[in-house]
């Protein structure tokens, strides 16, 4: 499950007992001697098995990438950085359980991961407890502002919000109804309950929104693609469908819904979890026009983001990574900024240790990939980032539909939950 | 008929004696229209009004230029340059279709998602006017039909005028008289009626209940009559549609689910042994079906439209070696100890399962989806025939044909079936038990490899997709009565069935638990199952 070598295992177990035996006079004077030598560790929560593995399994490499990067540079603080890998098996109990592991025998300086926000809640009290520092790279549903966690990527009034009002625009297609379509479990429904309450704030009726829940890992989407067609053809204005299924369920619900017939200009969807990674596989030429949204899209123009391209294809021909090169997606690009963000505030702080390293985040900017510079304020644990609505192409890809002027400031609780 | 065609081509006539000396006088702005369709979106909106005032009118020149432009906007292969715009398509400059290449970083304008609506609808437009094939004009109208309310107004008229081939020009018109709901004319209205009742649908229901509202209804009675009978014979249609939906949702589901169980039942009801690895021999058949796929694109790239069809013996002779290779060298010592069994086959599982993706990686496998298992028919109402569930329906009944045979009517089976009965039995009376709990091992396999390349066009591909299975799977051969085919079948139809009738009413989640609930009774006063072998089980 854990990578962890042997030789850690006995060095941890051994520094324990040594610990163990001496409480009074070792402790400190060991730790001291272990935290200024030898590289510091970062410590990665992604899933190399389960249904999440062809997503998060990606970002394990994106992150020893970044840290390549940095170590290329001579590192932090005069230290190199060390990334250690775990499998939590997308078992959202064997993420907290792995945390523990890295934190406490690893004392790992800062943890990178979880997909689902589910990975993330059963993460957070132990992050709390060892005061840790976990970086997410996912944008999520918000209502969450934890000092242990940094939200790198955007709650929903800095991703979701945006693209609903594009649809609900002129410039979209003016949509009127709509169809929630999600997994159970956290983000969908607290996501849903928020867009019910931004609906209702802008006057919209609740006959004109309909709501379903699939089971995780739900693939047979028949019966739900003509429940959206019958709620399409009663007619009341533009429908569109705001899918927040994650895993397989997008591929499998995108393939029905096209073989129905139904075409973006018709019903179009806004897949909130939709990657480059879920179209592949997929005949994309009838699910032209389709939407996401996301902070970073592959298509993002500028140098920092051709920079990103070229070295995540080299790394994975170098390393014989098991993923595409040529597929770049948002959570990727957080993951990589996380790494980088984090460098940074612990070069500022000079330091390693969790409070100093936070309380280094204020003022801290990033080039991102995405083309923004990326920053961080003393507030809140909340990254400032791009907003970007994607369209599906007829190549597996995502098209830059629309992209924010600048980044917004995030509002970590929403006022519409 | 005869009159409305008449009026049709007068109509036309006068249009073009009227409209064409001022398209001629109002030149067509060749360079502005170009940039507008590099602009922003309100430009591109304006640039299709000109484009579809082009298909409506203009002369016979123009609409030649405009024919290529929508399409390249929607296909994104016009490459907008500070000279103008180049169409990708043939390297053409856009303007005076003189070839060039395209300068500098050419931008390639994205359609937004309201503007892709019009630009398809502008495209089929002008090919309606435009294209030199019939079947082009056809698909263009095909387009055309699915917004009638976007139709251009007098653009079916004139292209039915201009209509050389007698049977698309009726097709034209009757679409004509279909978008003709609105039109001042009582009599054309009650006829768009009719014609609007022809294809019931829940959106012609909304379009025509709403002429509840308009004035004529109470004003006067024959349209209020058409009304009223369109609205009755709409409502029918989609009762009927609906009933077959919900009917041919519910055989699909029970053919995914009887392809996964019918390998286990073969399995589990000779042997007893509980194969937990019957979902990764799924996972491989699709896996092999992939590999035939990738086989034919090299060796003989004409006949990659039927791999589905190629690779089905491939597919059953790979897996069902596997399957004979597990029993052979690990299962036959395990035949005395259920727990051990399980617990083996279950290891499996998780070896094949990693084995697969350490070779092949975790990414859902790309595959070709040729013609026979794309898009779906609209029947009647709002029933639409998909064509990848209709391949694993009648790949699921030929399986259950050839099954059945093989175990009801040759040697073969009726060994299978002497020791399903009575092991002890059927070897006394010389029947080779192991060599039977072998090939029987290794035809369930098989049978798993077909699950497979059945499901390989409607679910994704990827390391993980026999987990999925594994439990409905199991589901349906202990409601079924362990070992009978028959009792599969019926086992699988129910919980199919029962799924899609519940899932609209309680939504899928409930509708999963609810038939949870449903088995665990039955099975309480059942336990043997639907169809129970009768003989005498260790």
């Amino acid at each position: 499950m854990v990578n962890i070598t042997r030789r850690s295992l006995l060095q941890a177990s051994g520094l324990a007992a040594v610990g163990l035996a001496s409480p009074l006079s070792a402790p400190a004077f060991l730790r001291n001697a272990q935290a200024q030598s030898g590289p510091v560790k970062l410590g990665c929560l992604f899933s190399s098995s389960g249904t999440m593995a062809n997503l998060e399994g990606r970002l394990n490499y994106v992150v020893k990438m970044a840290a390549d990067e940095i170590n290329a540079k001579g590192g932090v603080n005069g230290r190199t950085i060390d990334v250690l890998v775990s499998d939590p098996a997308s078992d959202w109990p064997l993420y907290a359980q792995s945390a523990k592991q890295m934190l406490q025998q690893e004392k790992v300086s800062a943890l990178f991961g979880c997909w689902t926000s589910v990975s993330r809640k059963t993460v957070l009290p132990v992050v709390e407890q060892e005061n840790g520092l976990l970086y997410y790279p996912l944008h999520f549903e918000g209502d969450e502002n934890s000092k242990n966690v940094v939200y790198v990527n955007s709650p929903p009034a800095s991703s979701v919000l945006p693209a609903v009002d594009y649809l609900m625009g002129e410039e979209g297609v003016s949509a009127k109804r709509f169809f929630m379509l999600g997994s159970d479990y956290v983000w969908p429904r607290t996501i849903n309950k928020q867009l019910k309450g931004y609906f209702k704030s802008k006057g919209i009726k609740e006959s004109a929104w309909k709501e379903e829940y699939v089971p995780f890992g739900f693939s047979n989407f028949q019966t739900l693609v003509n429940q959206i067609r019958a709620f399409a053809d009663e007619g009341g204005g533009q429908p569109v469908v705001i899918l927040t299924v994650v895993g397989n369920s997008i591929p499998d619900f995108m393939r029905e819904f096209a073989n129905q017939g139904i075409l973006a200009t018709d019903i179009p969807v806004l897949g909130l979890d939709m990657v480059e990674a879920d179209l592949e596989g997929l005949d994309t030429a009838k699910l032209v026009g389709h939407l996401n949204c996301w902070a970073y899209l592959q298509n993002a123009k500028g140098p920092a983001n051709e920079a990103f391209l070229k070295n995540w294809a080299a790394y994975v021909k170098a390393k014989n990574v098991p993923f595409s090169g040529t597929v770049s997606i948002d959570p990727m690009v957080s993951a990589y900024d996380s790494v980088h963000l984090w460098a940074m505030a612990a070069a500022k702080a000079g330091s390693f240790d969790v409070p100093e390293v936070s309380k280094a985040f204020a003022g801290l900017t990033f080039d991102c990939p995405s083309g923004y510079k990326i920053s961080m304020t003393g507030e809140n644990n909340y990254v400032a980032r791009g907003v970007f609505i994607g369209s599906v192409n007829d190549k597996q890809g995502f098209d830059i539909l629309w992209q924010s002027k600048d980044t917004p400031k995030p509002v970590p609780f929403s006022p519409y939950g | 008929m005869n009159l409305t065609r008449l009026t049709a081509v007068l109509a036309g006539l006068l249009a073009a004696l009227l409209l064409a000396p001022s398209a001629r006088a109002q030149a067509l702005d060749r360079a502005g229209l170009i940039a507008n369709l590099c602009g922003n979106a309100s430009a591109m909106g304006e640039a299709a009004s000109v484009l579809t005032g082009l298909a409506m009118s203009g002369d016979a020149a123009d609409r030649a230029f405009a024919v290529p432009l929508a399409r390249a906007v929607i296909d994104r292969k016009l490459a907008c340059d500070d000279a103008g715009a180049v169409l990708t398509e043939n390297g053409l400059d856009a303007v005076t279709r003189q070839p060039r290449a395209a300068a500098g970083e050419p931008l390639t304008p994205v359609l937004s998602l309201k503007n892709r609506a019009t630009y398809e609808q502008v495209d089929a437009a002008l090919a309606l006017r435009a294209a030199p094939e019939a079947s082009q004009r056809a698909a263009a109208l095909k387009t055309l039909e699915r917004r009638p309310a976007l139709i251009p107004e007098g653009l079916l008229e004139a292209a039915a005028a201009a209509e050389p081939d007698a049977g698309l020009k009726g097709e034209i018109e009757t679409l004509a008289q279909t978008a003709a709901l609105t039109a001042a004319d009582p009599a054309a209205r009650i006829r768009a009626l009719a014609r609007i009742a022809d294809n019931p649908s829940r959106r012609a229901l909304t379009q025509v209940s709403a002429l509840t509202a308009d004035p004529a209804y109470a004003a006067s009675p024959e349209f209020r009559a058409a009304v009223d009978d369109a609205t009755v014979r709409i409502g029918r249609g989609i009762a009927v549609g609906d009933v077959l939906a919900t009917a041919y949702n519910g055989l699909s589901f029970a053919s995914i689910l009887f392809m996964a169980a019918i390998g286990l039942a073969i399995i589990f009801g000779l042997m007893g042994v509980i194969n937990l690895a019957q979902g990764e021999l799924i996972m491989i058949g699709a896996y092999v079906t992939w590999l035939v796929q990738q086989g034919l694109r090299v060796v003989a790239p004409s006949l990659l439209d039927w791999y589905l069809v190629l690779a089905i013996p491939v597919a059953f002779f790979v897996t069902a070696a596997i399957g004979i290779a597990l029993e052979a060298s690990l299962l036959r010592h395990l035949y005395k100890r259920p727990l051990m069994s399980l617990l083996a086959t279950w290891a499996v599982s998780l070896f094949l399962m990693n084995l697969v993706r350490v070779v092949f990686g975790t990414q859902n496998l790309q595959f070709e989806t040729p013609f026979y298992v794309t898009g779906g028919v609209p029947v009647i109402g709002d029933f639409i025939f998909t064509w990848n569930r209709m391949f694993a329906i009648l790949f699921a009944v030929v399986t259950l044909a050839l099954t059945w045979g093989l175990v009801r009517r040759t040697p073969f089976g009726l060994n299978i079936r002497a020791v399903t009965q009575n092991r002890d039995m059927a070897a006394c009376i010389g029947i080779p038990t192991r060599r039977v709990d072998m090939m029987a091992f290794g035809l369930g396999s098989g049978l798993a490899g077909l699950a497979g390349l059945a499901l390989s066009p409607i679910y994704s591909v990827n390391p993980q997709m026999g987990q999925n299975f594994i439990i409905d799977a199991f589901m349906v051969v202990v409601l079924g009565g362990v070992g009978t085919i028959a009792g599969t079948v019926v086992a699988a139809l129910g919980i199919g069935q029962i799924n899609v009738l519940i899932e609209p009413l309680w939504g899928a989640v409930a509708a999963k638990v609810i038939v949870l609930l449903m088995i665990i009774a039955f099975l309480q006063w059942r336990p043997e199952g639907l169809f129970a072998v009768k003989g005498r089980r260790k």
